[in-house]
């Protein structure tokens, strides 16, 4: 029934009714005493949370199913490292926040040590990062979860998917019309978002044992598992890590090198001018290395590490330290020990993800600098879990197999809290604006770090747990964290309905005051040996002899708002006296030609994706146009739904976007024809406008 | 001096990675903003060459060339001096035409330049618009798309559009094959092996430089990595030999099994003893090329080994030379021993080059040589035989058929503007080459390290526009092969 070309097991077997479970059992015949939401989020981590919360700002009832109400906020596995954030991390939580998304808020509310990494690297790739206090950052976003209103919050495991016929005004081959719990029991809902993260046949590793990686007493879900296979749905299987605890006051501290937080401290979010716990009762964090007895540990000890022997496709980073001791021998590696929260005894040692057995695993960690007499609370393991591959989701992360069904978080193959977040926010969005049947909302990757990441997911797939670089964003100097909120609070505010009226009204008031200071700042111009003479600290070249403008001067190294406004107080004090717009102004000066000119290449590309391609296209099969088998196959895996994503599918050349593009046209005109037949004018005028929105 | 950068970038390649995701297809935009230009009359013999621009630059560069006259009249021709706005040497005096749009061919501002069809003209003129700023040659195709992105298309026009582009693509294809065979092709590669090598470490050096230890020094081996490149591309622009020659004309290459009389026909099209020929199979060995004219076109005329195996190594050798040298030609010429046709290396000429020829949609002749060995009845009832044409090199017979069926091949070959002048080919190489040394110079003026990647990646996007490839995910195999990052 489909073709699928990549490895991983599957089962597609064809769909017909007797494998649905209710099928055809629509909502109207619901039994009265099962529940009925707008949507419900399988899951309670990061990605849940986020599009929980969403889906409820956009104005959907909505259900949160989770395992433990007291786990919600908590990562399912407990597998990873205390901290958000990070260099391209950073990025996806300030996109998250101008959403109005929870993880930026509830982590300045939590966070124990805060660090802007790639300081001097300048502000287009800063990696905002805290370190977060796990006990306070639950606490909160519980408080946060359980306080939204239309938000309902129940426990129970999913063991199944309720089906209905589809819609046939959409593609999908069924349509998911609710869940089926563990004790039998139904919840009926207009779209279902599974962000059930390493859920899916959740193995645990540790040495040569194995067992599954449900809750203590509790089966990971096969059922769901099972139903998603029966669907068709291919799936494949990644591998990630966790290090092993370590007691701290076992940790002899004073002979490491220690990293004070940053003073003051950068808040995640944009609503925020400081964080609530202040820089100077913030903890540091400690640094040490391994050594070469930690190698031969390692190394003398694979036989006895299944999960580095294991032939599931692990990252081509190294995330363990196997990999690392096996890849880059003879090599001393790093290991940060990072607090847990600010009354936790415990440390995690980030660099030292692990799957020896404990015994050993205790042993190596003794053999490293400061931890000669640590104790070891908890051992490292590695987790091996089903993904689904992204290719069969679209850019709004609805399945293509399933309508009203979407799939956020690592179940889509992505590692860490922030891409789980970002999916998060972008699911419970499109599910709710499905549900009110408006058009779904989609963040280009001209416009966010979240949309390089959906695109990558959705068009190539991913065959690694996928993981945010800067590196991987061709507009980096126009996608900056300082930027995210007038790239997408607007939008947020007016599309999804996601964004609360005092956050848009922040955001106006932010971009206002930039324009005026821009404009004013390209206004004040004098002879560069003018400007000498009132910043002298500025090395200003005077060879030129056309006036400078005062952004011009801006530009430099050594000139900020402050020294600038000293200068020419009468226009420029004003502007000096909010400091994030302050700072605001000295980066919008420093990439302001470079933004200009990449404003151009944006506009290429989102002409390319203004170019919808229809998204019921058999490509298999359909006649007029002239492709390839190869090509047919990619664009039948992918559904790209616009033209600009079907010129990023490996594989697809260019003579197949223009028969495309030309099939797409040829369409268009056809159905513009049908429907404007009568007036012959107006048919005219209006093929016009559709090739200038179009093109 | 950003300002300048992004005029470079503007000018880069907006091609195959011009979104950089992994290895992607490489359809280039709708639409554009950057003006184009190309020579858009055929290669063939012509007194006038037509160039061609199209975009909001078009009146720039009109102004630059002719400078300091105003713009002519629009849609009307006149008579202008053209020379280099930068040196102010004379080039040429053209017919020009001002088209300003939407009243024009692709719907956006166009010039036309109607210059005196000399190499060194057309060459001027090219090498003249590259150095205008936001201008750079057209990819393949790009006139038409524009046309058909504006609307100046009707969908019956566009139906040969992907066609042409195809066939444009295809040319190209060739015409870069041609190229980076030599020399010049390993420079470029290596080139652009290093510079991807010094982006993945800035760019590692930006993602994982304070969480993960790097190595010591990465950024300083970049920036020596990228001293050495400006060094030897500067010297090389500054080289005023212009290494391979690139001659003109359509490639024509003859191939066949040993022994069928390739060498007979390569020195009866030529008209003079170019080739050793002997009854002896294996008489040629490696590639002889000679200029020539068929049909009123010009022609670069290959004469290859026999493609047979298991012979000496000089001989293999000559036979790889000869397959490569069939991928890159424009026409092949394939001569069989009509005498001969049941013979197993006729048979397995027939089934596997001649077949795969064809399956690549390469544009081919069968020859059946030797029709004088032929009984009067003819051929016999051979194998199932493509279109062919019977010809023999001794008695001259079947030869006008045969200059007939090469003078329809070539016009449609050289009828294609794009399959690749070298002139053309040769310009495009340099402005790539310019741009790509010009944000070289820009990384190591800059301090914000994203601004300096940012200049590193738009060096190479010139570079990988003549070697191809040029993906994100490159750059992240050389990251995590060189580095030790993850947590």
């Amino acid at each position: 029934m489909f073709s699928f070309r990549r490895c991983g097991h599957r089962v597609a077997i064809s769909l017909t009714k007797q494998y649905l479970p209710f099928a055809g059992l629509s909502r109207d015949s619901a039994a009265p005493c099962s529940p009925h939401f707008d949507v419900v989020v399988v899951g309670g981590g990061h990605a849940g949370t986020e599009a929980a919360a969403a889906a409820a700002r956009c104005g959907s009832r909505t259900l949160l199913l989770t395992h433990r109400v007291d786990t919600i906020g908590e990562a399912r596995q407990m597998s990873c490292n205390p901290s958000f954030g990070g260099i391209g991390k950073g990025h996806l939580m300030r996109e998250v926040d101008a959403l109005d998304g929870l993880c930026s808020r509830i982590c300045d509310q939590s966070g124990v040590h805060y660090k802007v990494l790639n300081r001097r690297k300048g502000p287009a790739v800063w990696g905002l990062r805290a370190q977060i206090d796990r006990k306070l950052y639950k606490q909160n976003m519980q408080k946060e979860i359980l306080n939204t209103p239309l938000l309902t919050v129940r426990e129970g495991a999913v063991e199944d998917l309720i089906l209905a016929e589809p819609e046939p005004e959409h593609t999908g081959k069924c349509r998911v019309s609710g869940v089926v719990l563990v004790d039998g029991s139904t919840v009926y809902a207009e779209s279902v978002i599974l962000t059930t993260g390493t859920f899916l046949r959740g193995m645990i590793v540790i040495g040569l044992e194995m067992h599954p990686a449900g809750r203590l007493g509790d089966q990971p879900s096969m059922g769901l598992a099972q139903t998603l296979e029966r669907l068709g749905f291919v799936v494949g299987r990644l591998k990630t890590g966790t290090p092993p605890r370590i007691a701290k006051e076992t940790i002899n501290f004073s002979i490491l090198n220690k990293q004070t937080p940053d003073n003051p401290s950068i808040p995640f979010s944009f609503v925020n001018e400081t964080v609530w716990i202040k820089p100077e009762d913030q903890l540091p964090c400690y640094l040490t290395h391994t050594n070469p007895r930690v190698d031969k540990i390692v190394l003398e000890n694979l036989h006895l590490n299944s999960h580095v022997k294991e032939t599931t496709r692990g990252p081509r980073y190294c995330p363990s330290i196997e990999s690392k001791v096996l890849r880059f021998p003879n090599r001393v590696h790093q290991v940060w020990l990072e607090p847990e929260g600010m009354d936790s005894d415990l440390i995690y040692p980030q660099g030292l993800s692990v799957t020896l057995p404990a015994e050993l695993q205790e042993k190596m960690i003794m053999c490293i600098r400061g931890l000669e007499n640590a104790k070891m609370t908890q051992p490292g393991y590695g987790v091996q879990y089903d993904y689904l591959d992204p290719r069969q989701i679209t850019p709004s992360l609805e399945t293509h197999l399933v309508q009203r069904l979407f799939f956020a978080g690592q179940i889509n193959g992505t590692t860490g809290y922030e891409e789980a977040a970002a999916q998060g926010v972008i699911a419970g969005i499109n599910a709710s604006l499905r549900v009110s049947r408006k058009p779904p909302f989609i963040v280009s990757r001209t416009e966010g770090y979240i949309g390089v990441l959906i695109d990558d997911l959705t068009t190539l797939g991913t065959c690694e747990p996928y993981r945010m670089f800067t590196s991987r964003v061709e507009f980096r100097l126009s996608l900056r964290p300082d930027n995210a909120d007038s790239r997408l609070t607007f939008r947020g505010y007016k599309e999804a309905g996601c964004v609360s009226q005092q956050r848009y009204e922040r955001a106006s008031w932010m971009k206002s005051s930039l324009e005026e200071g821009i404009s004013v700042l390209k206004s004040i111009e004098f002879s560069s040996s003018k400007w000498k003479k009132l910043i002298p600290q500025a090395s200003i070249s005077t060879a030129r002899s056309l006036p400078v403008r005062a952004l011009d001067v801006l530009k430099y190294e050594e000139v900020d708002m402050e020294l600038l406004a000293k200068a020419i107080p009468e226009s420029l004090k004003k502007y000096t006296k909010c400091r994030e717009l302050a700072e605001r102004l000295k980066i919008e000066a420093t990439y302001e030609s470079v933004v200009i000119h990449q404003l151009q290449e944006i506009k290429e590309v989102q002409r390319d994706e203004a170019l919808q391609l229809p998204k019921d296209l058999d490509y298999l099969t359909i006649r007029d146009v002239s492709l390839s088998h190869e090509v047919r196959e990619k664009l039948h895996f992918s559904r790209p739904q616009t033209i600009g994503a079907a010129s990023r599918i490996p594989g697809v050349t260019p003579a197949a976007i223009i028969n495309l593009l030309r099939f797409v046209k040829t369409t268009q005109q056809r159905q513009g024809a049908m429907n404007k037949l009568p007036q012959t004018d107006e048919y005219l005028r209006d093929t016009d406008k559709l090739q200038e929105r179009e093109l | 001096m950003w300002r300048e950068l992004w005029t470079l970038a503007a000018r880069a390649a907006r091609g195959s990675c011009r979104l950089c995701t992994r290895q992607s297809s490489g359809a280039p935009a709708f639409g554009s903003g950057a003006t184009i230009f190309a020579l858009s009359s055929g290669q063939g013999r012509c007194g006038i060459a037509v160039i061609r621009t199209s975009g909001p630059a078009s009146s720039h560069a009109l102004q630059s060339l002719t400078a300091p006259r105003d713009l002519p009249p629009a849609r009307s021709a006149s008579l202008r001096l053209l020379s280099d706005p930068h040196t102010g040497e004379p080039l040429d005096r053209a017919l020009v035409l001002w088209f300003p749009g939407p009243q024009s061919f692709t719907g956006e501002d166009c010039v036309e330049f109607h210059v005196h069809g000399g190499p060194a003209v057309v060459s001027g003129v090219l090498q003249a618009l590259g150095s205008v700023p936001g201008l750079r040659p057209a990819e393949a195709g790009e006139f038409t798309r524009r046309a058909f992105a504006h609307g100046k298309l009707s969908l019956t026009e566009v139906e040969g559009l992907a066609d042409l582009i195809h066939a444009e693509t295809e040319a190209q294809r060739r015409q870069a094959l041609r190229q980076l065979d030599g020399e010049l092709g390993q420079l470029c590669h290596s080139w652009a092996e290093t510079l991807t090598k010094a982006l993945a470490h800035v760019e590692a050096y930006i993602d994982f430089g304070e969480d993960d230890n790097l190595e010591e020094g990465v950024l300083e081996q970049a920036d020596s990595q990228v001293q050495g490149l400006v060094v030897s591309l500067d010297a090389h622009l500054r080289d005023a030999r212009r290494g391979q020659r690139l001659r003109s004309g359509a490639h024509v290459v003859v191939t066949g099994p040993p022994n069928a009389g390739k060498s007979s026909l390569v020195n009866l099209l030529s008209q003079k003893p170019v080739s050793i020929v002997s009854p002896e199979p294996g008489t040629t060995r490696d590639v002889l090329e000679i200029p020539v004219d068929l049909a009123g076109f010009p022609a670069l005329l290959s004469d290859t080994a026999g493609l047979r195996e298991g012979v000496g190594p000089v001989e293999q050798e000559g036979v790889r030379r000869a397959r490569e040298r069939l991928e890159q030609a424009d026409l092949i010429l394939a001569v069989l021993d009509a005498s001969d046709l049941a013979s197993p290396s006729s048979c397995s000429f027939l089934d596997t080059v001649v077949a795969l020829l064809g399956a690549q949609s390469q544009r081919l002749l069968l020859v059946l040589n030797k029709s004088d060995l032929l009984p009067s009845a003819g051929l016999g009832p051979g194998p199932n035989l493509p279109p062919h044409l019977l010809l023999s090199c001794l008695t001259r017979e079947g030869l006008d058929g045969l200059l007939e069926a090469l003078k329809k091949e070539l016009a449609v070959v050289c009828g294609d503007p794009s399959t690749g002048p070298p002139l053309l080919t040769r310009a495009r190489h340099r402005h790539h080459l310019q741009g790509c040394l010009d944000a070289l110079g820009h990384y190591k003026q800059t301090r914000d390290l994203a601004l300096a990647a940012e200049a590193l990646r738009i060096a190479r996007r010139h570079l990988t526009h003549l070697t191809g490839g040029g993906g994100t995910e490159e750059v992240l195999d050389i990251i995590f092969r060189d580095f030790c990052v993850g947590k």
